[in-house]
């Protein structure tokens, strides 16, 4: 059951990542990848065999050997199984068939380096370690036919260096999907709309506007408009830096949108930087209410609305009888 | 397929339940102008509630309607433009200039009440 959800997520994985028979095709050709050097890599799989224990005792030894890296292996236990599937990934490189699921295979090992938050720094010294350990084995083993042994070695390069490729793409994805994610977030918390009256709504807009927030805010505001019966609404810029002629038209779209629905924007908090740009822009802007801060947004709001605010101090004196 | 035009005291209420063809549309604002001197109305309300698109035919016959009718002594509200359809609106450029606008028929009759302190920017 648990094979089965990773084997599916994995195909949503590579599918996401837009890696696909295709792609891995251009990316072999790209890398003069031919079936001549799968099927050198191939007939080093014996020697591979044997060598696969000391090359992995070897690595870890190295790896051992650095604070980094050593504390991705306190547990004796966690070493153990980790040496185990280094040994499955050192074979595997000379098994032959490196279509799909060989790149599915890589693809998978480079996520659980990437959820462990091991550097790219490390895994990449590791691959370097290997070519190196391996380089000298296969020398060794080939003695007779130094020629030979060379181009096996740029067969297993060639490949070693796929594997770079796709486990440098995982550590890429995964940093972009949390930032789509964290956008995503960004961008649902940025536009409340709230009600401070009956029929008066704030709408404060933080940061940086662009088409696709500015939409969002108009239609979250449209909404609240219907759903609250608002006739005003204080649009607040004071946490807008900037604005350039784009935003500046998102702002009056918003605007109009709001009084097509019958509600009235007053729009506040424009700083000097902000209005003085805005009129070397050129941007006509007669069609908007504006007011100076939010403080005054609000009062005139209440104002439209019919409401009069009376401090309680002076309730008094105002109700006594003239 | 025709508007029906309701008289409530003096203002009068164009609901429009269906898509219009342009005809219907040409045909309802010679209709409206019309009414609005035989029973000299002060208000005209367009509600619009169920429509789901305003195209800009349709929106430059309902600014034509709230022009003929001021010139006759009547002001027009547009009432109901849902917000899919405003947003539409604006990312079209069709942006009802100069036509009073209001969120339901509720709120139009509010707008066209004489006793109304309204503010002149309301609405508008």
């Amino acid at each position: 059951m648990a094979e089965a959800r990773r084997g599916g997520s994995e195909q949503a994985f590579s599918n996401e990542m837009a890696i696909t028979e295709q792609e891995v095709v251009r990316r072999k050709e790209f890398l003069e990848f031919h079936h001549d050097d799968a099927e050198a890599l191939s007939k080093l799989n014996e020697v591979a065999q044997k060598y696969a224990d000391p090359v992995i005792d070897d690595l870890y030894r190295h790896f051992l050997s650095f604070d980094e890296t050593r504390a991705f292996f306190r547990d004796p236990k966690v070493l153990e199984r980790v040496k185990r599937l280094q040994k499955e990934y050192f074979l595997r490189l000379t098994q032959g068939d490196y279509g799909s699921d060989y790149v599915k295979n890589r693809l998978r090992i480079g996520t659980v380096h990437e959820h462990i938050n091991l550097a790219p720094k490390w895994y990449l010294g590791a691959y370097n370690f290997y070519l190196r350990a391996v380089a000298l084995r296969l020398f060794d083993s080939m003695s007779s036919d130094p020629r030979k042994a060379f181009s096996t070695f740029l067969s297993l390069m060639k490949l070693v260096f796929m594997d770079i490729g796709l486990a440098v793409d995982t550590y890429i994805y995964a940093r972009e999907s949390t930032m789509r994610k964290q956008q995503e977030a960004i961008q649902e918390l940025s536009t409340p709309v709230l009600q401070i009256r009956d029929r008066l709504l704030l709408l404060p807009i933080i940061g940086v506007i662009d088409s696709q927030r500015a939409r969002l805010v108009t239609e979250g505001l449209l909404r609240a408009i219907r759903a609250n019966r608002a006739k005003v609404v204080v649009m607040d810029i004071t946490g807008v830096a900037t604005i350039d002629s784009k935003v500046a038209n998102h702002l009056l779209q918003t605007v109009t949108a709001a009084r097509l629905m019958g509600a009235m924007v007053i729009v506040t908090g424009l700083s000097s930087e902000v209005a003085q740009s805005l009129v070397e822009l050129g941007i006509d802007l007669t069609r908007l209410n504006t007011v100076g801060d939010l403080q005054g947004g609000i009062e005139e709001g209440e104002r439209l609305l019919g409401y009069r605010l009376v401090h309680e101090g002076d309730a008094g004196a105002a109700a006594r009888p003239v | 397929m025709s508007v029906p035009i309701l008289k409530q005291g003096d203002i009068l209420i164009a609901s429009i339940q269906a898509a219009l063809t342009d005809r219907d549309l040409d045909q309802l604002r010679d209709e409206l102008a019309a009414r609005v001197g035989r029973f000299r109305s002060r208000g005209v309300i367009v509600d619009v509630t169920a429509l789901d698109v305003l195209d800009s035919f349709a929106t430059r016959t309902i600014r034509s309607i709230a022009y003929t009718a001021k010139l006759r002594g009547a002001d027009t509200v547009v009432v109901g433009i849902q917000p899919e359809v405003a947003f539409a609106m604006v990312q079209l450029g069709l942006t009802l200039e100069g036509v009073k606008t209001a969120l339901d028929l509720e709120e139009g009759l509010e707008l066209l009440r004489p006793a109304a302190k309204k503010d002149i920017r309301l609405g508008t």
